[in-house]
C-alpha cells in the first residue's frame, strides 16, 4: 500500500497537475490573468493533432485488427455511462431527468485535454501502451453524446405525449465536424497516409509538453470559474461529478484488463481506456448537448464536468490508474 | 436617399447563431449582421473574451433590417416559438433610417 501511495504521490507532483492546480488557485484568487481564446483554440488543436499523428504513425506500423475489440469496448462504455447517470443521478430527489442525462452524456464523452495529459505521464512512468489507443476517443465520445440526446428525447416525448423522432445522423455529423475530433482524425489520417515524421520530430513532439502545461492552466482557471455556476444547482451534481470519473475509470479499466487477457492489449492501453472513460468533455460536448437537449440546464452539466469532473479525472484518475498499472507490472 | 426600415435585434446564445441566421434568411430577410456580445441577464452573466472553452457561455447579437414590420414580426414569432423556452434570448425592434438605397 505504501508503495502504491508513493507511486501515486509521484504522479501528483508531475508538471501537468501542478499547472492545473496553479490555474485553479490563481482564478480562485480573482487574478486578472487571461489566456486569449484563440491561443486556447490553437493549443487544443495542436495537442490533438500531435496525439492523432502519434496514433496514425502507430497504426501504420501495427495490425489494424488489434483496435477492433478496444473500439467496441469504447463504444459500449460511452453508452453505458449515460444509462448509469440516467438511473443513478436521474433518480435522486430534485434532479430533472434531462439534466441527469445531459450530465451523463458529457461524462461519457471524452476530454481532449485529459487524453493529452495521460499520454506523457504514461511515457514518464515508462508504462508501455499502444499509441493508437488515443484513436479510441471518437469511438466513446460520439456514442455517448448520441445516446444522451436520444434518451433525453425519448423521455421528454413520453412525458409530453408527443412523438418527435430524433435524427441520429446530424448528431454524429456534428460530433465528427467538431474541432477536437476533426483535429484528432486529421492527425490520424496524416500519420497513416503520409510520412509526417520530420514535422513530428521537429515541431509537434518537442512543443507538446509545454503547450500541455499551458492548457492545464487554462483548464484550471476554467474549472474555478465554472464553480460559481455549479453552486447554483443541486449539490448532487457536484457529488456525482466527483464520484463518476472514478467509477467510470474502474469500469473501463476492468474491461481493458479483460481485453488484455483475451488479446494481449497492453495494461498501459487499459489505463488510456480508463482515463478516456473517466474524462468528461469540455470542448465539443457542451455545444452539441446544448443544441440536442435544450431543456437541460447547462449550468448543471457544464459546471459538473468542467469544475469538478475534469480536475478529478486529471488529478485523481490519471495517477490512480498509472499507479495500479505500475503495481501490476511489478514495479 | 434614405428610407424608413425596421431594425430587429436578437441577442442570443452563440450555439444558436447558425440556426437563427438560417431562420432569418428563410423568412425572407435580405441580410443580417452578427456581432459577438456579452452582458448579464436573467440567466447569469454571459460574456465573450474570457477563456470559455466550449463557447456555451458566449452570446451573439444579430441585427436584421427589414422593409416591413410584418417580416420582422414573422421572424420574431418563429424565434419565440422555437427558442424562447429553453435558451437565453431577447429580441427588440426599432425604426431606423437606412441611408443606402436598397430593397429590404
Amino acid at each position: 500500500m505504501s508503495e502504491f501511495l508513493s507511486l501515486f504521490l509521484e504522479q501528483v507532483q508531475s508538471p501537468t497537475l501542478g499547472f492545473l492546480i496553479g490555474g485553479i488557485v490563481v482564478a480562485a484568487l480573482g487574478s486578472q490573468l487571461a489566456i486569449p481564446d484563440s491561443i486556447y483554440k490553437f493549443i487544443s488543436f495542436f495537442l490533438l493533432m500531435k496525439i492523432g499523428l502519434t496514433g496514425g504513425i502507430a497504426i501504420r506500423n501495427s495490425n489494424p485488427s488489434e483496435i477492433f475489440l478496444p473500439a467496441i469496448a469504447a463504444i459500449l462504455l460511452g453508452i453505458v455511462i449515460v444509462f448509469i447517470s440516467r438511473y443513478t443521478l436521474g433518480k435522486l430527489p430534485g434532479i430533472k431527468v434531462p439534466d441527469a442525462v445531459a450530465t451523463g452524456g458529457l461524462f461519457g464523452a471524452v476530454s481532449g485535454s485529459t487524453l493529452a495529459a495521460v499520454l506523457p505521464q504514461l511515457d514518464a512512468a515508462k508504462v508501455p501502451y499502444e499509441a493508437w489507443t488515443a484513436a479510441l476517443y471518437p469511438f466513446m465520445d460520439i456514442p455517448a453524446l448520441v445516446t444522451a440526446i436520444v434518451v433525453a428525447s425519448v423521455y421528454l416525448s413520453k412525458k409530453t405525449g408527443t412523438s418527435e423522432k430524433v435524427e441520429i445522423w446530424p448528431i454524429i455529423k456534428e460530433s465528427l465536424q467538431s474541432s477536437a475530433v476533426t483535429a484528432l482524425l486529421l492527425g490520424v489520417a496524416l500519420g497513416v497516409l503520409t510520412k509526417p515524421e520530420p514535422v513530428y520530430e521537429s515541431f509537434f513532439n518537442p512543443l507538446f509538453r509545454g503547450f500541455l502545461a499551458v492548457l492545464m492552466i487554462i483548464m484550471g482557471m476554467e474549472a474555478a470559474q465554472r464553480m460559481n455556476e455549479l453552486r447554483k444547482v443541486a449539490q448532487w451534481f457536484a457529488i456525482y461529478a466527483f464520484i463518476a470519473p472514478i467509477v467510470h475509470g474502474f469500469l473501463a479499466f476492468g474491461v481493458g484488463l479483460i481485453i488484455h487477457k483475451l488479446t494481449g492489449f497492453s495494461i498501459g492501453g487499459a489505463v488510456v481506456l480508463a482515463v478516456i472513460a473517466a474524462s468528461s468533455s469540455d470542448i465539443s460536448g457542451p455545444p452539441t448537448l446544448r443544441a440536442g437537449i435544450p431543456s437541460a440546464n447547462p449550468s448543471a452539466y457544464i459546471g459538473a464536468s468542467t469544475a469538478i469532473g475534469t480536475p478529478v479525472a486529471i488529478a485523481i484518475c490519471i495517477p490512480l490508474f498509472i499507479g495500479i498499472a505500475e503495481m501490476m507490472l511489478g514495479r | 436617399m434614405s428610407q424608413q426600415v425596421w431594425k430587429l435585434v436578437i441577442v442570443a446564445e452563440e450555439v444558436l447563431s447558425k440556426k437563427l441566421t438560417k431562420l432569418i434568411k428563410e423568412a425572407g430577410a435580405t441580410g443580417y449582421t452578427v456581432n459577438a456580445a456579452g452582458g448579464e441577464g436573467s440567466r447569469n452573466v454571459r460574456s465573450t473574451g474570457e477563456p470559455s472553452v466550449s463557447h456555451t457561455l458566449s452570446n451573439v447579437k444579430i441585427e436584421v433590417l427589414t422593409g416591413t414590420r410584418e417580416l420582422a414580426d414573422k421572424i420574431t414569432k418563429e424565434i419565440e416559438s422555437k427558442y424562447y423556452a429553453d435558451y437565453s434570448i431577447i429580441t427588440y425592434i426599432y425604426q431606423v433610417e437606412a441611408l443606402r438605397d436598397h430593397k429590404f
